[in-house]
């Protein structure tokens, strides 16, 4: 897209996104005071008619933030000035929506009840309660496992199809470039959606529980580990498979001995560092019902005993620090 | 029949670059043959059409007379295992045994599935270690690649193409990253296979002082088109300020 564009469809969105705030935060939310009506088509006329004078101002008196980034350097000293507090006036608009939409309350956080009871929650947190203690590390030893299973399961998939989602490998023919392209969006979208939002899925689909937890973690694992093998088998060097190429070798052959040997330590990196992050998502999911020392963690919280919760807390801290030790170790050691 | 014949072969890269014009060579059986020319001429192209790591954009390649411009698959792969190649860069496993990468050569003989899992029939690694020894590294059989030294690296290499008992060997400027001393010690070897092994030697060049001493035959690219062909001897100053531009003054290499 040109500058040009990029610059009229930024004054645009700035336009709308002001008349947006103005109207949806300022005046319905702050001065009436009242619950969001519906959006009728006069309100978006009018939010469109406050983009398009946004433009309008941007080409002809060029004081907008569109016209900073089309005409930079030849602007004028007001006109710069003019387009600076369109962007600060956005900014400061946009962080009192942001507390009305939180819900920010000072008072809330610094009221004589609340603070009470935060210091006697934290107070028990401080001393935990170490007669669960063989509890909480079973149900640790769950959620270990639930992520190393998770990884193990997500592992061959996510080898083959790290070398299917890599560029250089499915260039050659429009079929499989065009699996490739496919194997992408697919890929990239399995990634950007949480295992959270996967363990929601998984628990409707088996029922709630570790089972759900660890395929909702194999199915981010899969997504997660082919995203990061096939960038590491993007870029490799085609010398050694030329050379492999080059003697005759069948393109099964070319991949073993060609690719493979430049890609394996780092494919163990990578599977390491997973697992690492597994055992913490493992943790979170357990907390939706999961399993595992998650699952615990909600129980005691539900019922109040925030001295089992403290000890619940501390064995999951030692635990991650453990493993993220070990796996950055690990790491060092084959690199 | 000429052993190997390019008749005015043509290479375009999808990106627009004429690496090649009009290139027409034969080369005899036993040649040990040069190409010289500036970075960019296309001696890497024209070496990489030979063996069809490229394909040519039009013009004509024979292998013993037969067509090999635009085979395809099995029959490439064939046509392959008949011609070594060695890279400046080496192109080998790092961090694989010396013999490793030796067997690498015996793929096209050896099946898949063996291959794969490293069981190599004891006849191909009886080979490899014979060709170790005819490069002088017999006893780095079990060492690691990433120990070696550069020239030691390409020595490998050479013993690598070896083992598809080639009819010809390419040589990609195979000893533009090594110190004088180790040049010519891996050129000889080059000089000793084509000898006694009676292997075809192509091998691209940046010193004329290697190409005069080891070459019998001399081909020069400028700009993708071949603009000298004859015996090192033939390349006079004049010749020289033609093919590698005015500014161009020769470096020996002893
Ligand atoms: N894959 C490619 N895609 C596009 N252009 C290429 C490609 N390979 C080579 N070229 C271009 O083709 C021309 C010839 O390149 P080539 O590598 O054959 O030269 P060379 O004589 O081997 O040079 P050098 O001495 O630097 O190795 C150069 O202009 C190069 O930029
Ligand atoms: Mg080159």
């Amino acid at each position: 897209m040109s500058r040009r564009w990029q610059s009229v469809l930024l004054d645009f969105g700035i336009g709308l996104y002001g008349a947006v705030l103005l109207y949806r935060i300022v005046w319905v939310h702050m001065v009436q005071d009242g619950e969001a009506p519906p959006v009728t088509p006069p309100e978006l006329g009018f939010y469109a008619v406050a983009g398009l004078i946004v433009v309008g101002l941007g080409l002809y008196l060029r004081c907008t933030l569109g016209a900073w980034i089309r005409w930079r350097q030849e602007l004028k000293q007001w006109q710069r000035i003019c387009a600076l507090h369109w962007g600060l006036t956005l900014l400061v608009l946009t962080i009192w929506a942001g507390w009305v939409i939180t819900k920010v309350s000072p008072l809330d956080l610094l009221s004589a009840e609340g603070l009470r009871s935060a210091g006697r929650l934290f107070g028990a947190l401080l001393s935990p309660e170490f007669s669960i203690l063989d509890k909480a590390l079973a149900a640790m030893v769950q959620t270990i496992y639930i992520a190393l299973m998770a990884t193990l399961f997500g592992l061959p998939p996510a080898v083959v199809l790290g070398f299917l989602a890599a560029r250089n490998i499915m260039r050659g023919h429009p079929l499989t470039f065009a699996f490739y392209a496919f194997l992408r969006v697919l890929i990239n979208f399995t990634r950007s959606v949480e295992p959270l939002i996967w363990a929601v899925v998984f628990s409707v689909w088996v029922g709630i529980g570790p089972f759900a937890g660890m395929l909702a973690m194999t199915v981010h694992t899969v997504a997660a580990l082919t995203k990061l093998y096939s960038e590491q088998v993007e870029s490799i060097d085609s010398g050694l498979v030329e050379a492999v190429e080059s003697t005759g070798a069948h393109p099964v052959q070319v991949v073993w001995f060609g690719v493979v040997p430049q890609v394996v330590l780092p494919f163990l990196a990578f599977t390491i560092y997973r697992w690492d992050t597994n055992v913490r998502m493992a943790t979170v999911i357990g907390v939706v019902g999961g399993g595992g020392i998650g699952t615990l963690l909600m129980q005691y919280q539900g019922l109040a005993r925030w001295h089992e919760v403290g000890l619940i807390v501390l064995v999951i801290a030692a635990v991650v620090w453990i493993m993220d030790y070990l796996s950055a170790r690990l790491r060092e050691a084959i690199a | 029949m000429t052993f190997l014949e390019l008749q005015n072969v043509r290479k375009i890269f999808p990106n627009g670059v004429v690496a090649l014009q009009d290139v027409s060579l034969r080369v005899e059986r036993g040649e040990f043959l040069a190409i010289i020319g500036l970075s960019g001429s296309g001696k890497s192209t024209l070496l990489r059409c030979i063996n069809r790591l490229i394909e040519p954009s039009s013009g004509r390649i024979l292998f013993e007379g037969v067509d090999v411009t635009h085979i395809r698959g099995e029959q490439l792969r064939q046509y392959r295992r008949r011609i070594g190649m060695i890279f400046q860069q080496f192109n080998i496993i790092e961090r694989r045994t010396v013999l490793e990468n030796v067997l690498v050569g015996a793929l096209g003989r050896v099946s898949i599935w063996r291959s794969l899992v490293g069981a190599f029939p004891t006849e191909v690694v009886e080979e490899a270690l014979h060709n170790l020894e005819i490069v002088g590294l017999a006893d780095k059989a079990t060492e690691r690649v990433r120990m070696l030294s550069g020239g030691q690296k390409q020595r490998v290499a050479i013993a690598r193409a070896l083992m598809q008992r080639p009819e010809a060997l390419l040589a990609d400027e195979p000893v533009a990253s090594l110190d004088p001393a180790t040049s010519h010690s891996v050129m000889r070897y080059l000089e000793e296979i084509n000898r006694q092994l009676g292997v075809t030697v192509i091998c691209s060049l940046h010193f004329l002082s290697l190409v005069r001493r080891y070459a019998r035959r001399v081909v020069a690219l400028r700009a993708g088109s071949i603009v000298f062909e004859g015996a090192p001897a033939e390349i006079t100053e004049e010749w020289f300020r033609y093919i590698y531009g005015d500014e161009a003054q020769e470096v020996e290499i002893r």
